[in-house]
């Protein structure tokens, strides 16, 4: 038996527009570029949803309707459900549709696509529970298998999984930690018992994702029966072959003259005509397989350029110094309790913005060059830059507020505490022994709150009838 | 192999960064193994000293040959030039003049001359200048002339006002010659598309960069330094065709955000009076330095001493400027209608005419050190790939087509 994991993962960032020192302090949108340019995330959303996300989901349906056996998984960042619902609505739609059929599992990830995990855990934790939020809500299906952003990887936030109660973990089939071994098996993580990894077969992935329209490949033009007799060449030396890619790879990095949409509609009634050949998604392939032996990845491994580590978003000072400044925030941010301020800086963290900065010009410059809106990596990051400083000064604007505030109701307090003697005049009261007794612990308590009660009401400036209605009330209760 | 060359700028002389190019390519030409006849206007002070340039192992290789004629460059054609013709009985000199235009054609006529006294297998002359007398030498000797595009007419004007006797030269030129080369695809794309020059008959060779380490320097301007000012330089020639004049507009920007900013102009020229005016207008007296003319340490101890170098050229056929200062430790924010911006990818990029741009990517780059940092460490790496070296070698590679395309 040979099984299939297709999966494609499915994002778009919001993408920082011309944002320049001038605007620090004057123009609190980012995202909201307008040009005829590639920093407009609408007119990008929409291009590409007509390039691939309409035509491929159209052929994905069909395949689904066609081949009861098809089956494959999805990743969501939510940067791109949020546009989706915002600028093509149609296209959240058929992807529902999809899912809809029972056999499109969908992936934990994080909310907005970042690198959060090697920087700040508590930072990570509270984006994947916001997106296994948002998928529950918008598909009904509690994501069971983690993929990270970018595919990235380490020993711990395997470990963090098995806690978190994933079933499966995805990384890359890299051979620096699989040595001789295949990618075509389960392996599982050094000190987890439970959770298993799915590796990326990035040859065969590759050959579609990369170098499918690449006419110098020896391979070219690559025809799904070709396709289809390397995947089943593999059978008796595999348990399941891995194909994990960009969603866009149809329509978008792959233009449809290349013939992608084509190769994809013919490619699951090929790979299924040998019946020991069939389609599972990550948590069946979980379920059918064992693990077969460890892997141990104690550096940070993603699916990216050739080095396959975090460099091309964290390779050069100006990612480094941007990254920084970006998490730097964490503490700071989340203490003005801002929804639109943390949100704002979320967005920020989506790991796009650092990949545009990416300064490797050789070997992988060309594929940063495509996916970059921008003319050149220093502009992405004096774009960044300049939108960071402007949430600073919001973020320290807002903090001093709420500190001013704070001190406002703290300077208030000490007035009405200083008038208390004024506001509750001493009665004089002759207490008998009796009395003295009967006046327990609720007594006491009521006394206090209805102190704590008049300090608060003095700031709201209803104090009187406030008090006079307690005090009535007590006296009843009493 | 043999090369008749025609110049009109050679370092001493301190006109510009057309003699910075034409030595930079004739040194690593003669380390090729070529020898080169060098012809130049001899009223250019060189004073014999450019033998002494070469004076290395190859020195031998390199002859110059001076005509007599005052030619300078960046001149307009209508300019006067004077000299001093003869002396009278009195021994007054008696002093004629000569327009540009004319003496171009002088250089010519000499340029003829030569080419019968001297033996040579290949003609190549830089600059408009010297097309005339490049032209003249092949119609004597009937050897290939190679043309090497520095500037065009559409360049020194702007794009405006194109002087129509310098695009006469050129065109006529280009027709003559066997073969053009351009500093980039910039200038390739003008001579196709202006002077209608078929696109095979131009090659592009970048010009280079010296990537010996510089000498540090003490810092200049110190005493601005030690307030906390930040220095932005302007190192070129003050013409309509440097864009100064956008440069200052965008310091104006600058100044309103940080007035802690000092922009120095370093280098003089027909729009010198011009910018000052723009600058008094624009209530920048107290931001803006005008340094006159730099060369050699004064002008490296600058390049050192700034924060970041601005070459805002409306027109740039090439641009040394942000080589220069690369290799002086500095970043540089360049204009993208340059022939540089093709080949440097370690610097920051704007259009020319996007003022507010220009100012931005200057703030962002005083508030941001690391940006300019990492530019400066990634573009030492990036120049050591744009040496004299390459360029001298594709011009041979260009040399022995030609000479087998004839021969065979």
């Amino acid at each position: 038996m040979l099984s299939i994991c297709p999966y494609f993962h499915v994002h778009q960032p919001f993408r920082i527009k011309k944002y320049r020192v001038f605007d620090i302090g004057n123009d609190n949108e980012y995202f909201n570029d307008n040009s005829e340019t590639d920093l407009n995330n609408r007119r990008i959303i929409e291009k590409v949803a007509n390039k691939s996300y309409r035509p491929t989901n159209k052929i994905l349906q069909e395949l689904l309707d066609n081949h009861p056996d098809f089956r494959f998984a999805l990743s969501f960042s939510g940067t791109v459900l949020d546009q989706f619902e915002a600028y093509t609505p149609d296209v959240l739609e058929s992807f529902q549709k999809l899912v809809a059929s029972g056999r499109v599992e969908i992936l934990a990830d994080t909310y907005h696509h970042s690198l959060a995990f090697f920087y700040s855990v508590p930072e990570f934790e509270k984006q994947v529970k916001k997106h296994q939020k948002r998928i529950e809500q918008l598909f009904g299906q509690t994501p069971k298998v983690f993929r990270n952003t970018e595919l990235s990887y380490r020993n711990d936030l395997a470990k963090w999984c098995e806690d978190h109660g994933y079933l499966g973990i995805m990384a890359e089939g890299w051979e620096k930690y699989l040595g001789w071994r295949s990618p075509n098996f389960l392996y599982y993580p050094p000190g987890c018992s439970k959770i298993k990894v799915l590796l990326k077969n990035y040859k065969l992935s590759d050959d579609v994702a990369f170098r499918f329209s690449n006419q110098a490949w020896e391979s070219w033009p690559l025809s799904a029966e070709t396709y289809t007799s390397w995947i089943h060449s593999h059978h008796g030396d595999a348990e399941t072959i891995n194909l994990f890619m960009d969603y866009e790879t149809f329509g978008e990095h792959q233009w449809e003259d290349t013939g992608i949409f084509n190769f994809l509609r013919a490619l699951p009634s090929l790979l299924t005509s040998r019946s020991d050949t069939s389609f599972k998604t990550p948590s069946e392939t979980i379920k059918s397989y064992n693990t077969v032996g460890e892997i141990d990845v104690p550096d940070i491994l993603t699916w990216a350029d050739t080095d396959r580590d975090l460099t091309a978003w964290t390779g050069n000072d100006i990612q480094r110094d941007a990254i920084k400044a970006i998490y730097n925030l964490e503490s700071k941010v989340l203490q003005t309790k801002n929804k639109e301020l943390i949100e704002t800086w979320r967005k920020l963290q989506t790991s796009d913005h650092f990949y545009y900065m990416c300064t490797k010009w050789s070997a992988d410059g060309d594929v940063h060059a495509y996916f970059s809106p921008y003319q050149s990596p220093y502009d992405a990051y004096i774009a960044f830059m300049n939108a960071l400083s402007d949430l600073q000064l919001r973020v320290s604007y807002s903090l001093e507020v709420q500190t001013k505030r704070a001190k406002e109701r703290a300077l208030k307090k000490a007035k009405v505490v200083e008038r208390l003697p004024e506001i509750i005049p001493k009665v004089p009261f002759i207490a008998t022994e009796n009395f003295k007794q009967k006046k327990t612990g609720w007594v006491t308590r009521w006394v206090s709150r209805l102190r704590s009660l008049i300090v608060w009401g003095s700031e709201n400036k209803f104090i009187s009838p406030f008090y006079a209605k307690k005090n009535i009330d007590n006296k009843k209760n009493s | 192999m043999k090369v008749l060359t025609f110049g009109w700028d050679f370092p001493p002389s301190r006109n510009g960064g057309l003699g910075v190019a034409c030595f930079g390519l004739t040194r690593e030409l003669t380390h090729e193994g070529v020898e080169v006849i060098f012809v130049l206007p001899r009223k250019q002070n060189i004073v014999g000293q450019s033998r002494f340039v070469f004076a290395d192992k190859t020195s031998s290789k390199v002859t110059v040959r001076e005509i007599d004629s005052s030619l300078t460059p960046y001149q307009a054609t209508s300019n006067k030039l004077e000299y001093i013709d003869s002396y009278d009985t009195e021994g007054l000199p008696i002093i004629k003049s000569r327009t540009v235009l004319e003496e171009v054609h002088f250089f010519a006529h000499q340029a003829s001359v030569i080419a019968t006294q001297e033996e040579f297998d290949i003609i190549h002359a830089h600059d408009w200048t010297s097309f005339l007398a490049g032209v003249a030498a092949k119609t004597i000797s009937g050897k290939p002339l190679i043309l090497h595009v520095h500037a065009t007419s559409f360049d020194q004007a702007a794009g405006t006002n194109v002087d129509p006797s310098i695009f006469k030269i050129e065109c006529e030129s280009f027709a003559a010659a066997d073969k053009i080369v351009t500093v980039s695809q910039y200038t390739k794309d003008i001579i196709t598309n202006r002077h209608g020059v078929p696109a095979a008959k131009v090659e592009v060779v970048h010009n280079g960069c010296d990537t010996y380490a510089p000498v540090r320097h003490e810092p200049t301007l110190s005493g601005l330094k030690q307030q906390g000012k930040k220095v932005i330089l302007y190192h070129g020639r003050i013409t309509i065709q440097k864009g100064v004049d956008y440069f200052i507009k965008a310091a104006r920007r600058v100044v309103d955000v940080d007035p802690n900013v000092v922009f120095v102009i370093s280098g003089w020229g027909d729009m010198t009076t011009q910018i000052i005016n723009q600058v008094g207008e624009s209530a920048l007296s107290s931001n803006v330095i005008f340094a006159g003319s730099l060369w050699e340490e004064e002008r490296d101890r600058m390049y050192q001493s700034a924060d970041l170098v601005v070459m805002p050229s409306v027109s740039e056929p090439f641009g040394l400027v942000p080589l220069e200062a690369l290799q002086q430790g500095t970043a540089s924010l360049i204009s993208r209608q340059s022939g540089v911006a093709e080949v440097l990818s370690n610097v920051l990029k704007v259009d020319f005419w996007d003022v507010d741009e220009m100012a931005n990517k200057i703030l962002a780059a005083m508030r941001y050190p690391v940006l300019t940092n990492q530019i400066v460490n990634e573009g030492k790496r990036e120049i050591q790939k744009l040496s004299w070296k390459d360029a001298a070698k594709k011009v041979v590679d260009l040399y022995k087509n030609l000479l087998n395309y004839l021969t065979t």
